[in-house]
């Protein structure tokens, strides 16, 4: 191609890029939890079995705001759902805006939960932009822990906060953190789910990271 | 190291201000980095060179062509700037329009501005929200047949950039736009009477005097990307408007 050619539109490059199958848009998934008391063994565990560790393990410091968005033409349907996360800790990051499609129920022998999700970097005025938009604020926390790399795989180890109204520091939902093993692959990458089954099987017993089905969570009351 | 590019250098990721911001947000999300704006910004004007009735979009191209080459400029490639609009579903109240625009300049963000009445709102994001758009379908349907874009060859010529951009929406010729951008310096303010003045060498005395209405109020401001995003929006708007012209 010349280098005075005129340069492929966004559109055309995107539809390329899905036909090639290169674009990261399925996250395969698995969650656990573990006691406060017990934490520090399996962080001291996660520091064994992970890459980025030189320095420490890393922190991370996040709020994250869900939104949505329901169907206009079929309000009983499900409402499309959107996640915008920013960093506490490094407020001149971009924000992640991140949709996540509901899980693909299809074979139930998967070793991980499956699905859709985008994670897209922004910058600028996204909270009001989603207001105008038309989403609705569902609920916001903020999230605090630790985060590993393995490969691929990224290994979250958090404890859940609800947000304060005022100065007072925020308060944990539990007495425990939050363990989530996922990958951010393009489709059809099914292998991924027996290695992250095989990483998590190293884990046990400090933490079992499994499926969860999210339609049993959605009967449980909340307070 | 990585072959994506930052949308403001556009260069791979190899600065220090860059490579910085993407190994952290990289190793947190996995995904693209898109930082705001470093000290390096660059300044723009965007002109409607008028077509003579006699005339057609093509020859002005070349005469434009003709003009700035014997100024000295050599072209280096070409550009393109798009937009494509989404109009809210009636039954979501109030009408509102996401124009998703995208630069050749920046080919890791897609501009995204959301007309809700007098306001306008906008966010910089990376290439996966034009994705996230397909699946906002049932919410927002796109107009397909006012999708317009500017596109032609691109000149440097000492600190300045110049693009012929010749318009067209759904292959029917519209007009002429000329961006000039005086890369040193990021406020526009300090630059505009300088920007005036090539532009008035190039193109003669129809350079208007006041500044594009976009900056008017912004003329203090850091000029950033987005700046050159909402004057492109400014002439398509009015660009949709207008009836086609000839293009040879």
């Amino acid at each position: 191609m010349s280098a005075n050619a005129a340069p492929i539109t966004a559109t055309d490059s995107l539809s390329q890029a899905l036909k090639a199958n290169i674009i990261p848009n399925q996250e395969y998934l698995l969650q656990g939890s573990v006691l406060d008391s017990a934490v520090e063994v399996l962080l001291h565990r996660l520091r064994g079995l992970c890459d980025n560790v030189d320095a420490g393990p890393e922190t991370f410091d996040d709020q994250e705001v869900c939104f949505s968005l329901r169907d206009p033409n079929h309000h009983q349907a499900p409402p499309l759902m959107l996640r915008v996360r920013k960093a506490l800790d490094a407020r001149d990051m971009p924000f992640q805006l991140r949709y996540i499609g509901q899980p693909d129920l299809g074979d139930k022998n998967r070793p991980t939960v499956v699905r859709s999700s985008l994670d897209i970097a922004c910058s600028g005025m996204l909270i009001e932009f989603l207001n105008e938009l038309g989403c609705r604020i569902e609920f916001e926390y903020s999230v605090k822990g630790y985060m590993f790399r393995k490969g691929r795989m990224k290994i979250t180890v958090a404890k859940v906060f609800k947000i304060s109204q005022n100065s007072m520091p925020p308060e944990p939902i539990s007495q425990s953190y939050l363990v989530e093993l996922s990958v951010l692959a393009p489709q059809g990458q099914d292998a991924i789910g027996e290695d992250m089954r095989a990483f998590a099987d190293q884990l046990r017993p400090l933490v079992q990271l499994d499926k969860i089905d999210y339609k049993r969570l959605g009967h449980m009351s909340v307070s | 190291m990585s072959d994506r590019s930052c949308y403001v250098c556009v260069k791979h990721l190899g600065c220090h201000f860059c490579s910085r911001l993407w190994d952290r947000r990289e190793r947190a999300s996995g995904g693209f980095a898109l930082h705001t704006r470093t000290a390096n910004s660059i300044r723009y004007s965007l002109q409607q060179y008028p077509v003579p009735e006699n005339k057609t979009g093509t020859y002005v191209v070349e005469l434009l062509t003709k003009r700035i080459l014997a100024l000295g400029a050599t072209q280096q490639g070409q550009f393109l700037v798009d937009c494509e609009s989404y109009l809210s579903h009636p039954l979501m109240g109030t009408t509102k329009t996401v124009h998703i625009l995208h630069n050749s300049e920046q080919p890791a963000s897609v501009f995204s501005i959301l007309e809700s009445g007098t306001k306008n709102i906008h966010v910089i994001a990376d290439g996966l929200f034009d994705l996230l758009m397909m699946k906002l379908s049932q919410h927002y349907t796109s107009k397909k047949q006012t999708k317009i874009e500017s596109k032609g060859p691109r000149f440097e010529l000492g600190d300045f950039c110049v693009k012929l951009g010749s318009v067209t929406m759904n292959q029917n010729f519209k007009g002429i736009l000329i961006e000039v951008e005086y890369r040193p310096c990021v406020m526009a303010n300090a630059v505009w009477g300088l920007l005036r003045e090539f532009l008035q060498g190039l193109l003669g005395p129809t350079v208007p005097v006041q500044p594009p209405q976009h900056l008017i109020s912004r003329m203090n401001e850091i000029y950033t990307p987005i700046d050159t995003i909402y004057q492109y929006l400014e002439h398509f708007s009015a660009y949709r408007k207008t009836t086609g012209m000839r293009t040879t």
